[in-house]
């Protein structure tokens, strides 16, 4: 039985961010096979290479570094929670340009009884469920490497997806008030998504790198990602206060740059 | 009269001697282009020199260079990171910055109208491709003089060699890209390279692998790159070197072959 206006209108209301949500999940279907085959081979590339190969340099000189574990293990969780930033930096730059500038995806949505908070909120959870079930399937191939002792372990795939969302929650605010595309993104890419890979505390302990480096990973969502993967994956030894912080910070963010793209949102299609 | 002046010459149809309008324009291109963007580059081999050479390099210590002589680990790492750069930044100038060219903004259709030939455009790009690397090239061997990882005059030669190395790239990538009709096609690309980019030796060396895969990865461009730069970096030549030389000539000249029959069939029917 058709619905009648009224009533599709009040389900909108209700459901309306879901309604997006599956939309954008529809378009990224176009990409799936890349999206898996990454998801399969990029953790397979980097536990080989870095976890095996390069190990067999570390693990020879510097065996008491990794809080006793072995270097692979010491560095999966690492892994695991970059993958998650950097497919969030994806998916919050281009797509979100697109809804607005080149192909204008979020303005057949706003022309319904959606609001932009359900557009913005229906995209964030896309990209949450985009990210969360590659996130699950490197860590299976983590777990096919041996390279996460413990069973508490699964926990790391969540905090990962949620470093995530704290990454890329305020990038997709910023891009919601771009004009014009100027090469910004790829500035993103290589002055922050980068840096912050490489000065995270992925590949060695934080406390190596000079103390005017080290605050770049204070200020990561990367870093601190990592380290309660750590603690959730082979037991890394910190203070239990240091790792509610981590928790705090991560969600903290993530809240922030929720409220702000969804202002943002608002601000843009509002006019 | 330009058709005139090409009849006789035996490449007459794929190439008229004008690539130099093609550079100009892409020069003249790059003046209205986010400098940022193009200062960037510069950056992502520096970045990986600075976290892996300082944080890893206090870990690892020492290991055996070419020849088998001790060095740093930053050291180690550093030639291969400069021939990863030139690998990728030639492979983006010849297949994003080609994509965009070929597919939306129809540039080369333009071109091939005028007494342009597919060879001309294809030099054009690729020289432009080169320019660009040569400025980042010399910008990591600086940077690698300050951190006092060269040691050896021949060091200089990296900077030419990781052009030569782009080369090889770069000749190829246009070709490649000529395929590719869709963005998400475009993502292979980077699926081929990653791994390259993680097992040509560029963080530790071959011998952790066993031999059939030493040999697979032995086969790849990047490996040759690679150990063509650590040996012009510690001075340490040998018949390896020149081998390793020969592999991209033999890779510069089929690539440039295929991208100008691809330019050809796609444009000149």
């Amino acid at each position: 039985m058709p619905l009648s206006p009224e009533q599709s209108a009040a389900k909108a209301v209700r459901f309306g961010s879901w309604y997006f949500a599956e939309q954008v999940l529809r378009q990224m279907r176009v990409y799936l096979w890349s999206v898996i085959a990454y998801s399969v081979g990029s953790p397979l590339a980097y536990l080989f290479a870095m976890g095996m190969g390069l190990a067999s340099l570390v693990n020879a000189s510097a065996q008491n570094q990794f809080g006793g574990v072995s270097y692979q293990v010491f560095i999966a969780p690492a892994l695991v929670a970059s993958t998650a930033l950097m497919s969030a930096a994806g998916e919050f730059m281009f797509p979100v340009m697109d809804g607005f500038k080149w192909r204008r995806l979020y303005f057949g949505p706003h022309a319904s009884p959606l609001t932009p908070e359900q557009i913005a909120k229906g995209h964030i959870i896309a990209v949450f469920l985009r990210i969360l079930l590659p996130t699950a399937i490197y860590y299976v191939i983590v777990l096919l490497f041996q390279a996460s002792p413990s069973p508490w372990g699964w926990f790391s795939v969540l905090t990962a997806t949620l470093a995530a969302m704290t990454f890329g929650l305020p990038l997709m605010a910023w891009t919601a008030t771009l004009k014009n595309d100027a090469g910004q993104f790829a500035v993103v890419q290589r002055f922050i998504v980068m840096p912050l890979f490489l000065f995270s505390g992925t590949f060695f302990p934080l406390s190596q790198l000079p103390w005017f480096l080290q605050w770049i990973g204070w200020i990561s969502p990367l870093w601190h990602a990592t380290e309660i993967g750590r603690v959730l994956s082979f037991g890394y030894q910190e203070p239990a206060w240091l790792t509610i912080v981590h928790i705090v910070y991560l969600l903290v963010i993530a809240a922030v740059g929720w409220v702000l793209a969804q202002r943002f949102f608002a601000k843009r299609m509002n006019v | 009269m330009a058709v005139d002046a090409r009849m006789g010459k035996p490449f007459a149809s794929l190439y008229s001697g004008n690539a130099r309008s093609v550079i100009a324009r892409g020069l003249l291109a790059t003046r209205s282009t986010n400098w940022l963007v193009m200062v960037s580059g510069f950056f992502e081999p520096v970045l990986y020199l600075l976290s892996m050479g300082i944080g890893l390099g206090a870990l690892v210590g020492t290991v055996a260079g070419p020849g088998g002589q001790p060095i740093s680990y930053a050291a180690y790492i550093a030639p291969a990171l400069l021939a990863t750069s030139a690998m990728n930044g030639a492979v983006y100038d010849s297949t994003w910055n080609v994509f965009f060219k070929m597919n939306f903004a129809k540039l080369y259709q333009g071109m091939l109208y005028t007494s342009l030939g597919p060879l001309d455009v294809a030099l054009g790009e690729i020289f432009l491709a080169l320019l660009r690397g040569l400025v980042y090239a010399t910008g990591f061997t600086i940077v690698m003089g300050l951190m006092g990882l060269i040691t050896s005059w021949w060091a200089l030669l990296m900077i030419p060699a990781s052009v030569f190395i782009a080369f090889g790239f770069a000749s190829f990538g246009m070709g490649i890209t000529s395929f590719i009709k869709t963005f998400q096609g475009m993502d292979w690309i980077n699926f081929v390279m990653l791994p390259m980019f993680l097992f040509s030796a560029t963080f530790y060396p071959l011998s952790v692998y066993p031999e059939p895969i030493q040999w697979l990865i032995q086969a790849m461009p990047l490996w040759h790159g690679v150990e063509l730069l650590r040996e012009l970096g510690a001075g340490v030549l040998g018949w390896g070197t020149l081998l390793h030389i020969l592999y991209y000539l033999v890779m510069i000249l089929l690539g440039l072959m295929l991208t100008t029959s691809r330019l050809r069939k796609l444009f000149l029917r």
